[in-house]
């Protein structure tokens, strides 16, 4: 009970950090005025106008949330060391799990309140251009909110040991791996089935590519972008069995930042 | 309420993970109620022991206990103070939504967090103005006063400070030493490290001195000075020939002036001014201080 409530206050501070920094309103700012001239695209492109808007507002709340997962969450833990913040803070009665998960939960609910002006951005110009508003546009964005929950967890479990450019450049390759991974083990198997892999490096190849596809989160399944707009249904229980696949992988992420956090020095 | 045994630290640095014994068998005792002085020259190894104690740093081997608790368990800061040699915070608050932030970790909401931060800040006597403006603004000795006022806002058992009075002026001092012995009235046993000697030698109830990672000297201020002698100068009405010195005393430069280097050569001195009928004009009596003693032990560490 304490724990949570520990957890709570820290959630709380770093949620108030986050909208302090200058970086996040740039990022906000960024978004909406690239959702608001997804209307000009809609206007100039061949395609459809509703299609275009909706997956250029999409791919704006995605990248944006990205951006503030990636940029934030990395700064979190390592500006607390840097600082020497930390000494204060640890010296308190809280457990450094506490303090991982406090920062977890802060940052997560910065990205939410993004997502959500976002999202009430986006209906405001799906409505002005009489472009198909839906519910269904929803479950996009819900599964944009569970990426990131995962891209959160996998920031603070490099910045909690590792520097603010390294963790950077960790969390963009697994970010880059969790999409790409089931496009490479498709490519592989199908090459595979076609008889072009046959020699020692090939096998290695196949291997690596299963590997890759096993332990990075398979963030793919998280765009759902083109289903929605298209109007495809999804299959059903989709949304809870991914949300299930989110929690398990930000578990085991944090819990692995939370060990490695309790056994640092801080000088 | 601190009882540290054998405790041994070692830092590794480097790519080859070097390592630098930071502590050797540290051992000391500090009881309820007492304000204790932690001294040493830079990198001996005081803030580390504090670190060590706070839970911030881990350890090699040994054993230590803060109010009857291993510092890894996070109960056994519910009845600690800390605050951090130039403590930094989070610059984007105001000084009091810190120590509201602050104080609700410690358990404390509602009117008794604002009446406890009142009184923090009275303590520290920090002008109630600047607490309304953003850390980012304050300068070093407004740092450090809000640095102690974050600390005793759980009214703590144990207060455990870093340099308190570092990068204070001599009001800042007086104001840091008066709101320690305030709190050591109320019944907290402090723990502090000091470069400022004569400030520890003030206040402190006991005082350890730590050389390269060893505790080289612990006790009261008088138990340290008086086990390193008192020198006693006396000054003559004439002079004494050097030959006839007794034994233990030695000549200072001045004719008439000589240094008696304990009880014995004093006697005996003041024997032979009384049997040739040399007055004797004025005596002093001089202990080393902290600051002698500590010199003394660095050089010996060092040789």
């Amino acid at each position: 009970m304490q724990s949570l409530r520990h957890m709570g206050i820290i959630a709380l501070n770093t949620f108030r950090e986050s909208i302090r920094d200058k970086i996040l309103y740039n990022i906000v700012l960024l978004a909406v005025a690239l959702a608001v001239f997804s209307i000009v695209l809609g206007e100039w492109s061949v395609f459809d106008r509703a299609y275009v808007i909706k997956s250029t507002t999409l791919s704006v709340m995605s990248l944006s949330g990205l951006l503030i997962s990636i940029f934030v969450g990395i700064s979190l833990v390592q500006k607390e060391i840097q600082r020497r913040t930390v000494l204060t803070l640890l010296s308190k009665p809280i457990s450094r799990v506490s303090f991982i998960v406090g920062k977890y939960l802060g940052l997560l609910a910065v990205v939410a309140i993004h997502l959500l002006i976002l999202t009430g951005i986006y209906y405001v110009i799906l409505f002005i251009t009489n472009s198909e508003p839906s519910v269904s546009l929803l479950t996009a964005i819900y599964l944009i909110f569970c990426e990131m929950a995962v891209v959160i967890a996998i920031a603070l479990l490099f910045s909690s040991f590792s520097t603010t450019i390294l963790s950077a450049l960790f969390t963009l390759g697994v970010y880059f791996a969790g999409h790409l991974s089931d496009q490479l083990l498709e490519q592989v198997r199908f090459a595979s089935r076609m008889g072009e892999l046959h020699d020692a490096s090939s096998v290695l190849l196949e291997k690596a590519a299963v590997v890759i596809h096993a332990v990075f989160p398979g963030l793919y399944r998280f765009n759902v972008t083109s289903y929605v707009v298209h109007g495809v249904a999804l299959p059903d229980m989709y949304l809870f069995w991914n949300s299930l696949y989110a929690l398990g992988y930000i578990g085991v992420f944090l819990a692995i930042a939370s060990w490695w956090f309790s056994r640092r020095d801080f000088l | 309420m601190i009882k540290i045994e054998n405790l041994q630290k070692t830092y590794r640095s480097g790519f080859l993970m070097k390592p630098k014994v930071a502590l050797k068998n540290l051992s000391l005792h500090v009881e309820p109620g007492q304000v204790y002085g932690f001294i040493g020259p830079n990198g001996a190894g005081k803030s580390t022991t504090i670190k060590v104690l706070t839970g911030l740093l881990n350890f090699d081997s040994g054993k230590v206990l803060v109010n009857g608790l291993s510092p890894r368990d996070a109960k056994s800061r519910r009845d600690i103070g800390y605050s951090p040699e130039q403590p930094y915070f989070y610059d984007y608050l105001t000084g009091k939504e810190l120590l509201k932030f602050y104080g609700s970790l410690v358990g404390l909401k509602g009117d008794e967090l604002n009446s406890r931060i009142g009184w923090a800040l009275e303590l520290v006597h920090a002008d109630k103005d600047w607490i309304n403006r953003r850390l980012r603004s304050y300068s070093k000795g407004m740092m450090q006063r809000v640095g102690i006022a974050q600390a005793v806002l759980s009214r703590p058992k144990l207060l455990i400070l870093d340099e308190p009075m570092s990068g204070l002026d001599p009001m800042g001092r007086r104001d840091v030493r008066e709101a320690i012995l305030e709190l050591n009235r109320g019944g907290t046993t402090i723990f502090y490290s000091s470069h400022l000697l004569s400030d520890v030698e003030s206040i402190s109830h006991k005082v350890a001195m730590v050389v390269d990672g060893k505790i080289v000297r612990e006790g009261t201020v008088d138990e340290i000075t008086d086990s390193c002698g008192v020198e006693y100068h006396v000054r003559t009405r004439s002079a004494i020939a050097l030959k006839d010195l007794p034994e233990g005393v030695s000549p200072t430069g001045h004719p008439q002036e000589c240094v008696c280097a304990d009880d014995n050569a004093r006697d005996r001195l003041l024997a032979f001014c009384l049997s040739h009928g040399v007055a004797v004009e004025k005596m002093d009596h001089k202990r080393p201080s902290l600051e002698d003693i500590l010199t003394e032990e660095i050089a010996r560490a060092e040789s």
